[in-house]
């Protein structure tokens, strides 16, 4: 991963528009990435890698919400699903942010954590910090 | 100096919102809680009249809430705050759609003035905290105040004390670990979390400036329900708060509402008199009286009617 953060495509900025690149399709080969797209060296092998992550990270922390929050099944979730939309409140917050630095191994700055409102902020900032720890 | 928190029970009024019973104002050294419980409220033309009072963002927001109960709620949530100020506008009846509110720079709710020409509008502070199943209004006069309400019941997910020693100072981790009893220490905690989250939104200016683990609310010695902030040295003090005197500034109450939800009460202490000032909060048989909303639900059940006397006790258990 270390070799990552030297190349000229950055993962942390802009998240948005990465997100957005993101749910547009489940095809990564988008045009951003598209000079590795075909490439099958080990680095963009593990670019793939980094951008299924995020889809798969959405995925856990929706899934850690909806445990904390007790949603039923059919509750409709989406990336942008805000936690006080859903019945979070102060405390539900704090014990998501600590759900999310268990599963993830990360810890989270209460700085950090107060600016977490939806699930795909939490998803982009779970990334990046797990992106900023030191490779293994 | 008395904390009382006023209690009134009474009938159901009209519809018509602009003959809202007013209320008298609370003293300086005062606070007014109050609350509705949403299961309460089972009218839907009810609901539906309230949601008239709402500004179309209020509207909105409600709407994002996913899911009927959490709507119903955070209506419910709304008329509470915009009807209980309507009523303390001691200038005949202040209608409650017409309220504005805006937010100070670190996003404390706040009532904006600005359209009201009566010079004499009364420094009034307020702040609300819901859960899922009671929503509370804190009213003050000239001192800020924070509240926060939280279920007794509810179940903390993850191990209490790997929770506080997470975001608890050292002083109130002691505490808890030192409690036996693992019920009665997740009471303990949650009595702590609404203490320390009614300080950081009565401080209002946002939760980074006072991290909870920078400073440490425990019970004052000998005195039943008192309670003291103290600030640990972690906490960085900026340019402002170095005239605050860390002792005595900030009064808490903790009271228990509904038979079912701890409510905490921070608000300042603008007497600076420091000293040993009791707060007097009795956990059988309080003092304090809480008004249920009841002009918000007709199917109420008490028996009351008119105009409760200031100061009315009510036994609670």
């Amino acid at each position: 991963m270390a070799s990552l953060s030297t190349t000229s495509l950055s993962f942390k900025a802009p998240s948005t528009r990465i997100s957005q690149v993101l749910r547009k399709g489940s095809s990564f080969q988008s045009v951003a990435f598209g000079r590795f797209a075909s490439s099958t060296s080990k680095t963009s092998l593990r670019l793939q890698i980094s951008c299924a992550a995020k889809a798969e990270t959405v995925q856990k922390v929706s899934d850690i919400v909806k445990e904390q929050l007790a949603l039923t099944a059919d509750t409709p979730l989406t990336a942008e699903s805000k936690f006080t939309a859903l019945g979070a409140d102060s405390l539900d917050t704090v014990e998501i942010v600590m759900a999310l630095e268990e599963k993830f191994n990360i810890s989270v700055e209460e700085s950090d954590a107060q600016n977490i409102t939806t699930i795909q902020e939490a998803a982009d900032l779970i990334e990046d910090l797990v992106q900023k720890k030191p490779a293994a | 100096m008395r904390r009382s928190v006023i209690s009134q029970m009474q009938r159901s009024l009209s519809m018509d919102f602009t003959s809202l019973l007013p209320l008298q104002l609370p003293s300086r050294m005062e606070t007014h809680l109050w609350y509705i419980r949403p299961d309460e409220v089972k009218c839907a033309s009810l609901l539906k009249h309230y949601s008239q009072l709402l500004s179309p963002t209020e509207k909105d927001r409600v709407l994002q809430m996913r899911g009927d109960e959490l709507k119903k709620n955070a209506l419910l949530a709304r008329t509470l705050v915009r009807t209980t100020i309507a009523r303390y506008q001691t200038n005949n009846g202040v209608d409650p759609r017409s309220l504005m509110f805006k937010k100070n720079i670190y996003g404390k709710p706040e009532v904006d003035w600005k359209n009201y020409t009566n010079c004499n509008n009364p420094p009034l502070h307020f702040n609300i905290s819901h859960t899922d199943s009671l929503n509370a209004c804190g009213v003050t006069v000239h001192v800020r105040v924070g509240i926060d309400v939280e279920n007794k019941e509810r179940k903390i997910k993850h191990d209490v004390l790997a929770f506080a020693e997470r975001f608890y100072s050292a002083d109130e981790v002691k505490f808890l670990s030192t409690i036996p009893d693992p019920e009665v220490q997740r009471k303990e905690f949650i009595k702590l979390w609404t203490l320390k989250e009614a300080y950081v939104k009565a401080l209002g200016k946002g939760f980074s400036a006072a991290p909870f683990n920078t400073f440490t609310i425990q019970s004052k010695a000998g005195t039943e329900g008192g309670y003291n902030l103290c600030k640990t040295s972690k906490m960085t003090v900026s340019s402002l708060e170095k005239t605050e005197k860390c002792y005595g500034e900030w009064r808490f109450a903790l009271l228990e509402l509904a038979d079912s939800h701890y409510a905490a009460i921070c608000t300042e202490d603008d007497q600076a008199s420091g000293g040993a000032i009791s707060i007097d909060i009795y956990t059988e048989e309080s003092i304090y009286s809480v008004i249920s909303s009841s002009h918000l639900s007709p199917s109420c059940r008490c028996t009351y009617e008119g105009d409760c006397p200031k100061n009315h006790p009510v036994r609670r258990r």
